[in-house]
């Protein structure tokens, strides 16, 4: 692979005892829309604030456009920030927000105002130009945020969970304006969530983050069909997991003995390892027609709109997650039901280590 | 009883502080005031007219607001970084420099007096500093001179400009300068246009307060620089205790109270403008 438009090599960064960045490599392509996906304290937030040079990492290098920039401050980086706080600055209106970064560069005078014109057109904001920034709502001045920090041109644009303080429906709504908007510009992005939704939605690549590491990045289809880690497959998308021992494996596919019956699926491990199965939701199907073929009572049903969610009781104190399009006839809780799903939509993993 | 039920209750909570400042402040001033006006009883701005005619009169108002203006610069030069400095701190940093700020008002300026004796005189430590920095030839006294109160002022009020400013500042969203920053502002330029503006009315209260305290100090100047130099304060001090002239008194009392309520004002006003505009 080639280095990339940008290129974290060997990122670390502890405060005390705590590792927050354990070592991140991360190389993007220009014009690539690149998601950091983890729990909170997973690192991507400190990934984040050393690529736009808010922090120093204790060892690594950051590369943009083909220049090391990990000693150079924040402002000679070209590295736009949309903070989760929005961070407009009050005492400013939305134009003279907007306009901060091009005055702060010491932009011609009779360049600025067609630009902030352009950009809070571009966000919808342009009948606001005049407005205080306290007068706006949550959604309004995420809007404003993102076209303070698109209107410099910066080479490179991070946002940090920036829809997080947006109710569901805007924060929808939100998403398809930026990702065409940045698509429009040509802007080469970094988004930080927690939320999977958010990054399957926007992102042409994610990086699974878990305690200071890259676990995955890929696409968010090859994600979701075949995470490396239990971490990645238990995150990102709804799961199945169940607990196992290994007792057979030939050709590729090993037999695992679990509480709910002999189970098999792709991998290459020796007899006796402990291991952890996983299969999405929608994979299983409520007849035997299948490889894996198991029957549990029903616990619970969630209507969901276009689809029902089922929860399976499975031994000792799991649950079994199935998504079918409609409940069947006559099940209620308790009904035994037949499900199976096929070898290859199976995932195992080594048993996660807080598990053994 | 009626009037009080349709008060609102929160007005209630200032009443003891209404009640306190209209006993020992309100009806004092307007006895001073209309000691000022009514010499010989009937009322006439005469007394004023007089004043402000005497040559001598424009000397003692030049003497307070320049002294009261230097000693204000001088505390907001030094107590603006201190301020920024106490909003970043954090933990034990952050008591430690709350304590030397506070912990020098519980001594009194009397006691004061003795330290800047020491500091300000020919063979002083200001004087030995600058000799050995090579700024000044021979030895100097500032004990006695405009200069010596002007610092020993500072000294006193200090702490009334920082403590607003502080106060103003660690409201401010630190990542504001963070998102200045990133959009290419350096340094310098996030200070003037980010965090000086957000510091405004920090910076108004306190020069409010130590103008007022500094044009109005009657003890510093006594100690510090003597009679031979009259501001409208131990000009006041001056007529109602030595002189027994209580008409001049509170004249000049009056005039004090006007100009520094003008500055005051003034300045609040003037913030509001710039921070409007821009």
């Amino acid at each position: 692979m080639s280095q990339g438009f940008l290129s974290v090599a060997g990122a670390a960064k502890t405060f005390g005892a705590a590792t927050v960045l354990d070592g991140v490599d991360l190389a993007m392509d220009r014009g690539e829309f690149v998601s950091l996906l983890g729990p909170s304290g997973c690192g991507k937030t400190t990934l984040l604030r050393i690529v736009a040079g808010l922090m120093r990492p204790d060892q690594g290098r950051v590369a943009l456009d083909g220049q090391d920039i990990t000693r150079l401050p924040p402002h000679k980086r070209d590295v736009s920030v949309v903070f989760q706080s929005y961070a407009l600055f009050p005492h400013l209106s939305v134009a003279e927000n907007v306009a901060f970064g091009l005055r702060a560069r010491g932009a011609p005078s009779g360049e600025i105002a067609p630009a902030v014109k352009r950009f809070l057109d571009l966000v919808q904001m342009g009948a606001y130009a005049e407005r205080s920034i306290k007068a706006l709502s949550g959604g309004q001045q995420q809007r404003v945020a993102v076209a303070r920090a698109l209107v410099v041109g910066p080479k490179l644009l991070l946002l940090d969970e920036p829809f997080s303080a947006l109710d569901r429906k805007l924060r929808e709504t939100m998403q398809i304006d930026l990702k065409r908007l940045l698509r429009e510009v040509g802007t080469t992005a970094i988004f930080v969530t927690h939320d999977q939704d958010e990054a399957l939605t926007m992102s042409d690549r994610i990086a699974v983050m878990h305690r200071g590491r890259i676990e995955q990045l890929d696409t968010p289809a090859a994600i979701y069909a075949r995470p490396a880690t239990p971490f990645a497959f238990g995150f990102v998308g709804l799961a199945t997991g169940l607990p196992g021992t290994v007792y057979d494996s030939a050709n590729g596919i090993v037999t695992v003995a679990t509480q709910a019956g002999p189970l098999r699926g792709p991998g290459h491990f020796l007899p006796g390892s402990p291991v952890l199965l996983g299969v999405r939701p929608e994979r299983i199907a409520l007849d035997h027609g299948g490889a894996n073929r198991i029957e549990a009572p029903l616990a619970d049903a969630a209507f969901q709109g276009a689809r029902v969610q089922l929860h399976f009781q499975a031994p000792p104190d799991g649950q079994i997650l199935v998504e079918t399009p409609s409940l069947p006839a006559a099940a209620g809780p308790g009904t035994s039901l037949k499900m199976s799903w096929a070898i290859d939509d199976t995932l195992v993993y080594p048993a996660p280590a807080e598990a053994a | 009883m009626n009037a009080s039920r349709r008060l609102d209750p929160v007005l209630l909570l200032a009443l003891p502080a209404v009640l306190y400042l209209a006993i020992v402040y309100g009806v004092p001033l307007l006895m001073l005031l209309g000691r000022s006006i009514l010499s010989g009883g009937t009322p006439s701005l005469a007394p004023f007219g007089a004043f402000l005619s005497d040559p001598f009169s424009w000397t003692v108002i030049g003497n307070t607001l320049r002294i009261a203006v230097l000693v204000t610069l001088l505390c907001l030069l030094i107590g603006y970084p201190t301020a920024l400095a106490l909003s970043r701190a954090r933990g034990a940093a952050q008591a430690l420099i709350l304590v030397a700020i506070i912990l020098p008002l519980s001594v009194g300026v009397v006691v004061k007096a003795f330290a800047w004796q020491i500091v300000l005189r020919r063979d002083g430590v200001v004087s030995q500093l600058m000799m050995g920095l090579g700024l000044w030839s021979e030895p100097q006294r500032l004990l006695f001179t405009e200069a010596g109160l002007v610092i020993g002022a500072a000294n006193v009020f200090v702490p009334f400009m920082i403590l607003p400013i502080y106060s103003v500042l660690k409201l401010v969203d630190p990542r504001l300068g963070e998102a200045a920053a990133t959009l290419g502002a350096s340094p310098l330029y996030r200070f003037f246009k980010v965090a000086l503006p957000l510091s405004l009315p920090g910076i108004v209260t306190g020069v409010a307060f130590v103008f007022s305290m500094a044009a109005s100090m009657y003890v510093i100047p006594n100690l510090l620089i003597g009679d031979r130099f009259q501001t409208l304060a131990t000009l006041t001090g001056r007529s109602f205790l030595f002189m027994r002239n209580e008409q001049l008194g509170s004249t000049t009392a009056v005039v004090l109270l006007v100009l520094t309520v003008a500055v005051v004002v003034g300045s609040a006003a003037l913030s509001k403008r710039l921070g409007g505009a821009s």
